[in-house]
């Protein structure tokens, strides 16, 4: 049995390393994806271009427009002369958020009845988000502490005295300084690598059926585990080398703590890419062509990614839609990665995960056995 | 099936002899090849099952697992007074919609440690005799957030802060009325509007690039195959000893694949509209000339994936490449106004970054082509230069 595999696994190696291009691709790909990944995703929006149309120009409104600015959050993209000309700049994606001060502020402020419009553009899910929090919040402090500063003349508080009677401190876990990057390149790793290990495997057993070379292998005494397994072994090499190549991107480059066990998140690792190259070869094995497959493998990291918990938060899915979630590696593989390198937590925080991801790896190899054994017939 | 003559190809054998009117030659040419693709495509059933069910399926599960909004993070409280003061605070968070209370725990110890396990994203330790702080004016209260997850913590922060805020004022209010005193409303009333999408539904905002997404893969698998297959099965020999010439084979494989393309476009579009109520607010026939001008520079760029690789292994790679790239690039979810400008340049030569912001602007701003013009002659040039590349490439290959 073992010199079966052996002739088959050095069958595999050549067949691997004969074809260069294919294999660089392989080996390049996963970091150039990790570097420009890094760069290209920044979840705090910040600067948001802003219209600024200020219909009063009296102190009161400049006071207003530079607590906007100051706060780093928006900048001025262009100032306007009224409301339907910030429309206009959103409408045409010269800016993204507006500001609209009618005339007569710094009397209306006087008066306590001062208003001021704030438009954002809905079409940009995070810029909108952010913004809509940041410029309600900037301007409710703004008029708080006009509010203060009014007391405090008039005599109802005295000045120096604490004013708000509850402080509320925040911290921030594993991420002090909110860097995008800490969570963002964990993510990243587990996602490169499924798209990775399903691609390396998807074409392998329906390429042999195309070009008719399966035939020469059924007639040989090789059994179908025994081929599965060979077909796995050199793909296996390829993504652990991927993972070391991103995770060195990671580390080095963007300069990402790893604060948990690195031996451990290796074990892990490897067991997550067998997962993914199993459910590659499983959709190898149940497609009748290339084409079939290329569908099948795009449909699977196109849904891993969606429903994986990398982009879009897992809790807040419903319920249906977190099942179907679970039928990829990814899923597990993500608190994985995060717990470790973020985290720095061990096997205790995680072994559910760890659990499914070893069952996934059964799983998933018997079925490709079994679907080739019933092609066979 | 590499022994078998198809169709096309009797055909052009047989036209050989009657090369007589260049013109309509090209045509009967042309005519062949789009015969021989069609009936390739028809014979697949499973394959042209796959492409036309894909994208429904994607859209389904796009549509419910998408949410952005995170609120309801669960929250771990360790409430250390148990008094009304401290009651109340925890009232006022998880009232706010942005909390829910996870577990009810003893310390901070305990509140990192459900962080740790992953069972809360969130935690509120209120310290010991806080209503006697809030009367001396110095309660203090801490919120955890977990670090290693961006959503939750971007919104746990600003709401976290903007709940203690609120219950400081009311508090401060009571106060200074207490005192005797009035405490006056707020000198400056702010209105915000949200353009385009009042109720910031996420739906809205992720339906037209969804849309816009799902058919650039479908452009691009479609036709990514074509040339490469023929290389790999030898039959691209049988073609090319046939008179049908270089520019007729594109065209005649692009057609049929065009059709593929706008069955699947109008399918997602109307379910993003009747089925998951998106408005449409613009033109609907600009949409549809605008989606033509992009299906063809989507199904321009397969052709010129499968004319540069080798191998179908080799396509695949590209094509995933590009798909992952066009999911973070383009501005589909992630906002490319604060990418560097390299990045930017990347996510310029995909075609979705031009179309996105076609959709946007035609399906959610109601706008027209007046605003949209650079948009529209970019992807006009792309898909100009893409078919160039294309045929060229084709041809220098068959040397």
């Amino acid at each position: 049995m073992f010199r079966r595999i052996w002739a088959l696994l050095v069958k595999e190696f050549i067949q691997t390393l004969r074809d260069r291009r294919t294999l660089l691709i392989q080996i390049g790909l996963p970091i150039i994806q990790l570097t420009i990944f890094g760069y290209a995703i920044r979840m705090n929006v910040e600067h948001v271009p802003t219209a600024i149309a200020d219909q009063s120009l009296d102190p009161s409104s400049y006071a207003y427009v530079q607590a906007m600015v100051n706060s780093g959050y928006f900048d001025a993209a262009a100032y306007v002369a009224d409301q339907a000309a910030v429309i206009r700049a959103i409408d045409e994606g010269r800016a993204q958020a507006g500001i609209v001060i009618p005339p007569g502020f710094q009397a209306a402020v006087t008066r306590r009845e001062a208003q001021v419009l704030l438009l954002v553009d809905g079409s940009d899910v995070f810029t909108s988000q952010t913004a809509y929090r940041a410029i309600t919040a900037i301007a409710e402090q703004h008029a708080t502490e006009l509010m203060i500063a009014r007391l405090e003349r008039d005599g109802q508080l005295r000045s120096g005295e604490r004013i708000l009677p509850i402080d509320a401190r925040v911290r921030i876990l594993y991420n002090p300084n909110l860097d995008d990057l800490w969570f963002l390149i964990p993510g990243m790793v587990a996602t490169i690598l499924q798209t990775q290990a399903i691609t390396l495997t998807a074409a392998s057993v329906v390429r042999e059926r195309e070009a008719g070379t399966i035939e020469q292998l059924l007639v040989t005494p090789i059994v179908p585990g025994e081929l599965m397994l060979g077909k796995i072994a050199p793909n296996l090499v390829i993504s652990m080398f991927n993972m070391l190549t991103i995770l060195a991107v990671g580390l080095f480059w963007f300069r990402v703590p790893f604060q948990g066990d690195f031996g451990l998140f290796a074990w892990l690792s490897f067991m997550y890419v067998f997962s993914g190259l199993g459910l590659g070869l499983l959709v190898s094995t149940i497609s009748q062509n290339q084409k079939q497959t290329q569908q099948t493998a795009m449909l699977i990291m196109l849904v891993g990614l969606v429903l994986g918990g990398f982009m879009f938060p897992r809790y807040l899915q419903p319920a249906w839609v977190r099942i179907i979630g679970n039928l990829f590696p990814l899923t597990y593989f993500i608190p994985i990665a995060r717990g470790i390198v973020t985290k720095g937590v061990g096997l205790s925080y995680m072994w559910e995960h760890v659990v499914a991801l070893l069952i996934y790896v059964v799983v998933v190899m018997t079925l490709s056995i079994r679907a080739f054994r019933q092609k066979l017939d | 099936m590499r022994t078998r003559p198809s169709n096309a190809m009797r055909r052009g054998r047989g036209e050989r002899r009657s090369r007589g009117v260049r013109h309509s030659g090209s045509m009967r040419r042309l005519v062949a090849v789009m015969r021989k693709e069609t009936i390739q495509r028809l014979r697949d059933r499973r394959t042209l099952i796959l492409i036309l069910a894909i994208p429904l399926v994607q859209m389904l599960l796009f549509a419910y697992a998408v949410d952005l909004t995170a609120d309801h993070l669960p929250t771990a409280i360790a409430d250390q007074s148990l008094d009304t003061e401290s009651r109340a605070f925890i009232e006022a968070l998880l009232v706010s919609g942005y909390f829910d209370a996870e577990s009810y725990v003893t310390d901070q110890a305990a509140v990192v440690r459900a962080i740790d396990e992953g069972r809360a994203l969130a935690g509120v330790v209120i310290p010991p005799d806080f209503a006697a702080a809030v009367e001396r004016g110095d309660a203090q209260v801490l919120v955890i957030l977990d670090g290693s997850d961006s959503f939750s913590v971007q919104a746990g922060y600003s709401a976290a802060l903007s709940v203690a805020q609120a219950r400081a004022l009311k508090l401060l209010a009571s106060k200074v009325q207490r005192m005797g005193g009035q405490l006056e409303s707020m000198p400056i009333q702010n209105a915000t509007h949200v353009l385009y999408n009042p109720s910031m539904k996420d739906l809205v905002f992720v339906m037209p690039g969804l849309i816009a997404m799902l058919l650039q893969v479908l452009a691009i698998n479609t036709t990514a195959q074509s040339v490469v297959r023929e290389y790999e099965l030898g039959t691209i020999e049988q073609i090319l000893v046939t008179p049908v010439r270089p520019i007729e084979l594109i065209v005649g494989k692009l057609i049929p694949n065009v059709a593929l393309v706008i069955v699947d476009q109008i399918v997602t579009t109307s379910l993003g509209v009747f089925w998951f109520g998106v408005p449409f607010h613009g033109n609907v026939w600009l949409f549809a000339w605008l989606s033509l001008l992009f299906i063809l520079s989507g199904l321009g760029l397969g052709l010129l994936i499968s004319t540069i690789a080798r191998t179908q292994k080799e396509t695949q790679q590209i094509t995933a490449l590009l798909m992952m790239l066009s999911q973070l690039l383009t501005g589909f979810i992630y906002p490319r106004q604060p990418m560097p400008p390299l990045v930017k340049a990347v996510g310029n030569m995909i075609p979705l970054t031009y179309y996105i912001r076609i959709v946007r602007g035609i399906v959610t701003k109601g706008i027209g082509l007046a605003f949209l013009w650079s948009d529209v002659a970019a992807l006009a040039v792309y898909a100009g230069i893409v078919m160039f590349l294309a045929a060229v490439t084709f041809r220098k290959r068959l040397d």
